[in-house]
């Protein structure tokens, strides 16, 4: 089963993470619709990349699923990984292999055809600018150039889901440009779907249509910025103070904050 | 600060090397759902067991050594093919065993140069407040614990067992030797280890590059080959060393006597027997003197320059070529099998540890190969061999077969989210192998076919065996697969996983030694049978229904 044309590109139902004694994710439900960017959001632990790596196959959950495109995440997952595309959020790739070797492997092993995976190569490395980072090993690549390399992976297949864990952590001015618009571009095409974590409310203000709030492993509130807005505070509160009303993080914040004496 | 806060500080540091040797968390390994103190104790166990596998067999060298040093003189033909002086005799074990000291320690230091390199565990230190001295000492310290246990075995029971075989004063006479032997070793490592930082690790891709980094990687790999160019040379040796013992000799065949480390390899023969125990002209065992006395200040300076340079080379910058030459854009994607073969060969060809487990059945059957050729008596003796060349390429492929399984911990949270099968990984895998053993044997047919006796059997012989390869390959990926869905992917890597290669490598041994074994007992009809047969059994169990 799977695949069909009705599904959602992501539902997560009732999953749950337990690395040993400590649970990561907790009963944890929440459906990307298409043509939806959807902002999953959370302080440093909250459970975000954890979701993120049962979604994309490198963790195995104690309980619950995962399905793209209605094909499931959690077993070999080949199906749901032939839709997505992942940009994870520290950039540890194929340090020996240059950027265009690894890009070969990607290409290789989703079975792409030459002539389009060199087209899509040669468009995004021209946006990118990497003219000439991409003979030189990964190695020796600066953090920008290898999420670059990480985002042209993610895109060569077309993929018709996109998971982003923290992508624009190290890009310069440009390139957040660029990948911002690249998503705006890419729900607006088709039903496809992007999953974003960030903890920068910046951004998920502008670029997500929904988010979810993970606090402790468990999805504390989720829907519209407006939705949150009115349910945590009223009025037109930024998307930081809807987080940290709703996450409880705001008691006591301005005391710690006046307590600093300065470095 | 001073060595007691640098070795509480080495200690530390060491537990995260030992850390990436392991799990290789930098190189994008997944963290597995277990506690962090119980990964660093199991880095640890892994790595020392792995370290007490080379000490124990450079022990096994070593004792080998002194049994052989017992023998007289006449029973140094079974070893010998030429009559030996017992000085020189026992001069030419000792250089065979110190020269593979200094092989297999550097062998170490090749294994576990790159992660060391990689770790940074000198270089975060150097953002703290630890003046230069004590980061010195603590690089150098850190460094020796990459080697402890083998080097320990190679200091105190070289001359303990030297000692035991020829006297007292032979064993003192051996700590030259054997301490020299250390310090090279670990000279050798660093400044291979700094080539491949500076050089390969960063050179750039494309078609000619890629030549010139294999070509780089044979040229420093070459000299690692020790127990191979001992066995293969030996003859030659002793009966060069047969020649010292003429009183009209010729300069050239005295000059041998400098060569390291056979000068320092005199010394003990001449502490237990004096110049007699020679019968070589009196020059002989003074230019194995002076010779001697020059590697002697040779390893003391090369002591002083490992204490100056670990700190550096610790956090040396992977030095890339300067950019400006145009990419090209042009993707060539290969089928999932190919592209997982061709992105280890290239993970391999920048991967010093790696490039070795390829490049060692190769270069041995080129060797035993030439050998073959130019050496043997006739072509019956050409054959056979040229049969052993094959056999040991076809073991030794199959035996460090499970060692490229720990290629797929480089950048595993990474992979794991391609939609790559197992059976296309197991199959990229065990083309390797098979890729290996058929240059291998098809450079030893090349070479030995004018010579060997019925060059079509020999062929034919090669191709037999080939089923018998993939079988051992797919079994030994069988196990380490289930092994992975179990525990998580097992750590093959030879500085810390040796343990768990030999375990998965020893089926995988006895598959491929099968029709080996039948071609002697039955024929070339008999051992082709048994190849087919194992390969049809191993692919079922590997790549039939529900297997993977």
């Amino acid at each position: 089963m799977g695949g069909g044309g009705t599904a959602p590109p992501l539902e997560v139902d009732r999953l749950t993470v337990d690395y040993g004694t400590h649970r990561a994710v907790s009963d944890l439900s929440l459906e990307v619709r298409p043509s939806e960017i959807y902002g999953l959001l959370g302080s440093n632990g909250a459970g975000k990349s954890s979701t993120i790596k049962v979604i994309v196959g490198i963790v195995r959950p104690t309980s619950g699923t995962a399905r793209v495109f209605g094909d499931d995440a959690v077993g070999d997952g080949i199906r749901a990984k032939e839709s997505l595309g992942y940009v994870p959020e520290t950039a540890l790739l194929y340090e020996a292999l240059t950027p265009r070797e690894f890009l070969e492997f990607v290409a290789g092993v989703r079975h792409l055809d030459r002539e389009a995976a060199s087209e899509r190569l040669r468009t995004y490395a021209a946006a990118f600018r990497l003219d000439e980072e991409l003979e030189e090993p990964i190695a020796t690549l600066s953090n920008g150039t290898r999420q670059k390399v990480l985002v042209i992976a993610a895109l060569l297949h077309s993929p018709r889901l996109l998971v982003l864990d923290e992508p624009l952590n190290s890009l310069d001015p440009r390139s957040v440009r660029i990948v911002k618009e690249l998503l705006l571009r890419f729900v607006r095409s088709g039903d496809r779907g992007v999953l974003l974590s960030t903890h920068t409310m910046e951004v998920a203000e502008e670029l997500c249509d929904r988010v979810g709030i993970l606090d402790r492993g468990r999805l504390l509130a989720e829907g519209t910025l407006e939705e949150l807005r009115t349910r945590a505070v009223g009025g037109d509160a930024s998307l930081e103070e809807v987080f940290l009303r709703l996450t409880r993080q705001d008691e006591g914040l301005s005391e710690v904050v006046a307590s600093l004496d300065g470095p | 600060m001073g060595w007691k806060d640098a070795a509480r500080l080495a200690d530390v540091a060491f537990a995260e090397v030992a850390l990436q040797a392991t799990y290789a968390f930098r190189q994008g390994n997944t963290v597995p759902a277990t506690g962090g103190k119980l990964l660093v104790r199991r880095s640890r166990q892994r790595v020392t067991q792995s370290k007490a596998l080379v000490a124990g067999l450079l022990g096994f060298l070593v004792l080998g050594s002194a049994l052989l040093l017992q023998r007289s003189v006449s029973g140094t033909e079974l070893i010998v093919p030429v009559p030996v002086q017992a000085g020189l005799y026992q001069a030419g074990v000792l250089t065979g065993l110190i020269g593979l000291e200094v092989a297999l320690l550097w062998w170490t230091g090749l294994q576990a140069l790159p992660t060391f390199l990689s770790s940074s565990a000198v270089g975060v230190l150097e953002t703290l407040p630890v003046d230069r001295s004590t980061l010195r000492q603590v690089a150098v310290l850190l460094y020796l614990r990459l080697f402890d246990l083998p080097a320990v075995v190679v200091l105190v029971a070289t001359p303990l067992f030297v000692g035991l075989a020829l006297g007292p004063a032979a064993g003192l006479a051996t700590v030259p030797a054997s301490t020299s032997a250390v310090i090279f070793a670990l000279a050798l490592s660093l400044v291979t280890g700094r080539f491949f930082v500076r050089r390969v690790q960063g050179a750039r891709g494309g078609g000619g590059s890629t030549v010139a980094r294999w070509a780089y990687l044979v040229l420093w790999l070459l000299p690692a080959f020790g127990l191979l160019a001992f066995i293969t040379a030996s003859p030659p040796f002793f009966r060069a060393l047969g020649t010292l013992a003429n009183p009209h000799l010729a300069p050239t065949a005295e000059a041998l006597v400098g060569v390291y480390p056979l000068a320092l390899a005199l010394l003990p023969p001449l502490a237990s027997g004096g110049a007699t125990a020679f019968h070589t002209p009196w020059t002989v065992p003074l230019i194995g003197l002076a010779a001697g006395t020059f590697y002697a200040a040779l390893a003391a300076y090369a002591a002083v320059w490992l204490y100056y340079s670990v700190a550096e080379a610790g956090s040396v910058p992977t030095a890339a070529t300067a950019p400006g030459r145009p990419s090209r854009f042009d993707l060539r994607p290969q089928r999932p099998i190919w592209a997982v073969l061709t992105k280890d060969l290239r993970l391999a060809s920048r991967t010093p540890g790696y490039a070795f487990l390829i490049l060692l059945p190769v270069l041995d059957a080129v060797a035993l190969g030439l050998v073959s050729y130019a050496g043997a008596a006739g072509p019956s003796a050409a054959r056979v061999i040229a049969l052993g060349a094959v056999s040991t390429a076809a073991l030794l492929a199959t035996f460090f077969g499970p060692a490229f399984f720990a290629l797929e911990v480089i950048a595993q949270s990474y992979g794991r989210t391609l939609p790559l099968t197992t059976r296309s990984m197991a199959l990229g895998k065990v083309a390797l192998v098979a890729g290996i053993y058929l240059v291998a044997g098809g450079t030893v047919l090349a070479i030995s076919a004018l010579r060997v006796a019925a060059p079509l059997l020999f062929a034919a012989f090669v191709v037999a065996e080939l089923p018998a390869v993939v079988a051992a390959g797919l079994i030994e990926l069988t196990i380490l697969f289930r092994w992975a869905r179990r525990h998580g992917l097992p750590v093959t890597n030879l500085y810390a996983g040796t343990w768990n290669v030999i375990l998965v490598a020893i089926p995988g041994v006895i598959v491929a030694g099968a029709p080996l074994v039948t071609l002697v007992l039955v024929g070339l009809g008999g051992m082709a049978v048994v190849s087919i047969l194992e390969l049809a059994l191993a692919g079922f169990l590997a790549l039939g229904r529900g297997a993977t």
